[in-house]
């Protein structure tokens, strides 16, 4: 899982390392502000995947007048809300346009995901900024928690946050990783390496994600070559992943870590 | 009545930023409402919760549901209770500004109760204040759960993603079903906008006020925990945003 303040940098971690990770996988979009799939290429409207908001207030709406309301409609919602790419699958939780909170699509999420989990190698989710996710204990049982964070004082503070929160909530984790974005410089690398977590290294700075960002494009389309790739590739490899080389076609290749 | 005015973006726009320079150009009083969990506005201006003693609206929420756990025949709900520790526990008085904080929050569950809580109170605080400036937490949640609703200026900063246009269309969608109204709808660039991504904000059919300078010393302010209500008046991203407000219409002061 990916976590982090406004702006750091989850998504497009995300993203970039769901380039290295093993098929068959599972990226999860937490965030109701749905930008994930934009950044992966992937358009649900297209395919006629819809977002687990968008079930929900269907069935909802569907069932008005037919006497059914609430957490029976639920079990319906799932069926039509995966995404089924080439060795990567894409669940959102969307939007929604109704008044209240996301707690009910949250809840619809949480129950879904255990069943989901089964299929897949790997299980990558991006949460929305912030901590409130964690309160809700969307996804309870953690193996890696990367911490994507920008160069200010806030990030630290939302370290401990994030600690004191996931310990209060009983939010398992294996590990807490830390990562810098871009915006790091040497000197401000030193308040990561000091925080007392597991620092992994920073994202270099790499014009082609703002571009790519700014015209919409997948960053699965980024060349091999890129340095914020490179870098999510290094860090994955310092967390012990085994895994593949990036390109689209997804041969395996073994690396050891640099220390 | 104060006047509304609520600054609202994408994770990392600059929407605290955006606040915390905003509030040394209202006219005062002016209070300062945070709704972002993480607590970063209060640090940004160099409030000090515990030093004054106050609590965030979750601190003395989930004080006061604690306490009624021992008490066997409470004469007063929790909302009651609330309603006035609001204002003698939770209300943060500064020198030239006054803040409330949503908090964060230890204990499972979502944010319902609190930012119910507060968006009961928001219209009576209101009444107090010439200016009252909302910083939302990132995203759109907060749109949804209508704690403002009855806005005068909507500032949404946008960085430079096409990830921020379609947040764009989507909170005036959110904003139109919900039924939340306001005055004005104004865009906001943040600095790692070039002219190119303005050109962008520029055509969507959004009043577009500008953008806000790349201001080295405010990144060091922010990497030390320094209060940004110091920055020097001259300072690129103070100047941006007095010019960005004055477009809006707004009075300032010299």
């Amino acid at each position: 899982m990916s976590t982090g303040r406004g702006g750091a940098g989850k998504s497009t971690f995300v993203a970039l390392a769901s380039r290295y990770l093993h098929p068959p996988k599972l990226l999860i979009d937490l965030d109701p502000d749905e930008s994930l799939a934009g950044m992966l290429g992937i358009d649900l409207k297209g395919k006629g995947v819809k977002t687990i908001s968008g079930a929900l207030y269907d069935v909802i709406e569907e069932n008005k007048g037919a006497g059914r309301t609430g957490y029976n409609l639920l079990s319906e919602v799932p069926q039509a809300v995966l995404y089924r790419g080439t060795g990567l699958d894409f669940i959102a939780l969307g939007t929604k346009f109704t008044v209240g909170c996301y707690c009910a699509p949250d809840a619809v999420l949480k129950d879904f995901i255990p069943t989901l989990v089964k299929d897949y190698d790997e299980v990558l989710v991006d949460s929305p900024a912030g901590l409130e996710h964690f309160n809700r204990k969307v996804v309870v049982d953690i193996d890696d928690l990367f911490v994507v964070l920008d160069p200010s004082e806030k990030s630290i503070k939302h370290i401990e946050r994030v600690k004191n929160i996931t310990r209060e909530l009983k939010v398992g984790y294996s590990h807490l990783y830390l990562i810098g974005n871009y915006r790091f410089t040497g000197e401000t690398e030193e308040y990561l390496r000091s925080a007392g977590e597991a620092y992994l290294g920073k994202i270099d700075y790499d014009p082609n994600v703002k571009r790519y960002n700014l015209e919409g494009r997948s960053l699965l389309e980024l060349p091999e070559d890129s340095p914020a790739a490179l870098s999510v590739e290094r860090i994955l490899v310092k967390a012990g992943y085994m895994i593949t080389d990036g390109s689209l076609t997804g041969e395996s290749r073994q690396k050891t870590a640099r220390s | 009545m104060a006047r509304k005015i609520v600054s609202t973006g994408r994770g990392g726009a600059g929407k605290s930023t955006f606040v915390a320079l905003v509030s040394k150009y209202l006219k005062p009083p002016t209070l300062l409402v945070d709704l972002d969990p993480d607590l970063s506005l209060a640090d940004m201006i160099g409030f000090d919760f515990r030093r004054e003693g106050k609590k965030t609206l979750c601190e003395a929420l989930y004080d006061v549901i604690e306490k009624r756990k021992s008490n066997i025949s409470p004469t007063i709900t929790t909302h009651e209770l609330m309603e006035s520790l609001l204002w003698s526990d939770c209300l943060y008085e500064g020198k030239k500004m006054d803040l409330i904080s949503l908090g964060t929050k230890f204990t499972e569950g979502c944010l319902c109760a609190p930012d119910e809580l507060l968006r009961k109170a928001i219209p009576k605080l209101a009444k107090n204040y010439a200016n009252m400036l909302v910083d939302s937490p990132a995203g759109v949640e907060h749109l949804n759960r209508n704690i403002a609703s009855d806005i005068d200026d909507l500032f949404v900063l946008c960085d430079p993603s096409d990830k921020s246009l379609k947040h764009i269309a989507r909170i005036k969608e959110i904003i139109k079903q919900v039924g939340i109204s306001y005055g004005h709808f104004y865009l906001v660039a943040n600095h790692e906008c070039t002219e190119e991504a303005e050109g962008y904000l520029q055509n969507t059919g959004e009043t577009y006020l500008g953008k806000i300078d790349y201001d080295a010393r405010l990144e060091q302010y922010n990497l030390e925990g320094k209060s940004l209500l110091e920055l020097p008046e001259g300072s690129a991203a103070s100047l941006s945003v007095r010019g960005i407000l004055t477009k809006a219409g707004y009075q300032i002061g010299s």
